[in-house]
């Protein structure tokens, strides 16, 4: 789906205001330790970036980075069956709390480090292109949730690495969690906006097999 | 209900942004509460995360490993080769560093990272991400005029500089290595930590100013 999170080279933005800090406020901080420290029954992390995808345009565009993430984690919690809308909406559940541990910050660094998640995973099919290899990406994408930009389809570049085979995202957000190769394609930034670019400059994406026409 | 149901999706968000209270900060809270009484985190967990990322999980992390990088020549070829591994080495792993990959500056090419599709970062080794990176002029400018971008953070590119702009779009994530300036020679790896700003790290800042 080309929905509105699809940013890059969008224009009419304005300036970028490059003093912000990472947090301006303590419900942001709050924000991210429960996205970080709580999950859905089920989903895939892939499940959750389209959620968040399918937020209205308007919203998506209009509130903060830190509000989105609490208004998806509300989403996908109902979605998975842990809480119902009017429970979200009400603010209130059934009591299961369990007496407050301590706050570790051993437990914290732990917890951390247990975020150090892989994507990539072993496949017998042999990659289809090679370092150095042109490839043309595909001008449509029919898939809910895709990581192929608007701005790279439709075009050449070069492939600069090859990564093995990764969880492909595309078929992850819908709960399909097979593994495709996946690669890093250099395009010019001539290539990606016309002649008015820098013809030293140029962009690259991580890109899985199936974004290519194939050989 | 259909677990990766997206027009549900769109329709509970829907549901969500029209019928809580407007204010975030409520809206976390409400979130929080019901997290915490149904038993899914201890508060206490939260406090500490917070507290992590307070004081321990920031660019300093990021610093210490481009430093090194400029002492010990062969942390620097592990670093450029497999960046996981370089920062696991140092302790510094978690989130979003599974698969990091570390690109240099050179005299004639300038590196900037962004995440066009979402806010992809490497969260432990470089801490929570800058507003700006996040913010949508950001993510839509990057990729098609990082020369503006760049000069809007102070970054003036010589002729023969080529910029090459990273864009996040699967599960790598990107640290860049800014140059060691002149004048550092001698340096300990500190020293040479407390010069490296988090920026240089993303690609919105380039010539390190040594004090």
């Amino acid at each position: 789906m080309d929905t509105i999170h699809d940013l890059g080279g969008v224009e009419g933005f304005g300036a970028i205001d490059t003093k912000a800090p990472g947090f301006s406020h303590d419900w942001e901080r709050r924000s991210w330790a429960i996205a970080k420290n709580t999950t859905a029954s089920s989903g895939t992390l892939d499940f959750w970036r389209h959620s968040l995808e399918r937020m209205e345009p308007a919203t998506y565009l209009s509130i903060s980075y830190f509000e989105k993430w609490c208004l998806n984690n509300m989403t996908q919690f109902i979605l998975a069956g842990d809480f119902t809308l009017e429970e979200v909406l009400s603010g209130r559940t059934d009591q299961r709390h369990q007496p407050n541990a301590p706050s570790s910050l051993q437990g914290a660094r732990a917890r951390l480090k247990a975020n150090e998640v892989f994507f990539d995973r072993q496949i017998d099919a042999p990659p289809l292109f090679a370092v150095g290899d042109s490839v043309v990406t595909r001008e449509y994408i029919d898939a809910r949730h895709t990581r192929l930009a608007r701005y790279a389809r439709g075009k050449s570049g070069t492939i600069r690495a090859h990564h093995g085979a990764h969880v492909f995202a595309d078929a992850a957000a819908v709960g399909d969690e097979r593994a495709e190769h996946l690669y890093t394609v250099e395009f010019s930034a001539r290539t990606l906006w016309g002649s008015s670019a820098n013809p030293r400059d140029s962009v690259t994406l991580d890109l899985w097999e199936s974004y290519f026409v194939q050989p | 209900m259909t677990r990766f149901d997206s027009d549900k999706a769109a329709e509970i968000h829907r549901h969500l942004h029209a019928h809580l209270p407007s204010d975030p900060a409520l809206r976390v809270r409400t979130l929080e509460s019901l997290v915490t009484e149904r038993g899914l985190v201890d508060p206490a967990d939260l406090d500490s995360w917070v507290e992590l990322y307070a004081n321990e999980v920031g660019p300093m992390r990021g610093a210490q490993v481009i430093a090194r990088s400029w002492t010990e020549p062969e942390f620097r070829d592990l670093l450029l080769r497999d960046a996981s591994e370089a920062v696991r080495s140092m302790g510094f792993h978690g989130h979003a560093t599974g698969h990091l990959k570390a690109v240099e500056n050179t005299s004639t090419q300038h590196n900037l990272v962004v995440c066009t599709l979402c806010s992809c970062y490497p969260f432990a080794v470089l801490g929570m991400s800058p507003a700006w990176y996040k913010s949508t002029a950001y993510r839509a400018r990057a990729v098609r005029e990082p020369r503006k971008v760049l000069a809007e953070f102070g970054v003036e590119l010589g002729e023969d500089v080529g910029v090459r702009v990273w864009d996040s779009t699967a599960e790598l994530r990107y640290i860049v290595v800014p140059e060691r300036p002149n004048g550092t020679d001698g340096w300990d790896r500190d020293q040479l930590a407390a010069i490296v700003t988090r920026n240089s790290m993303i690609g919105t800042d380039r010539d390190l100013r040594i004090a």
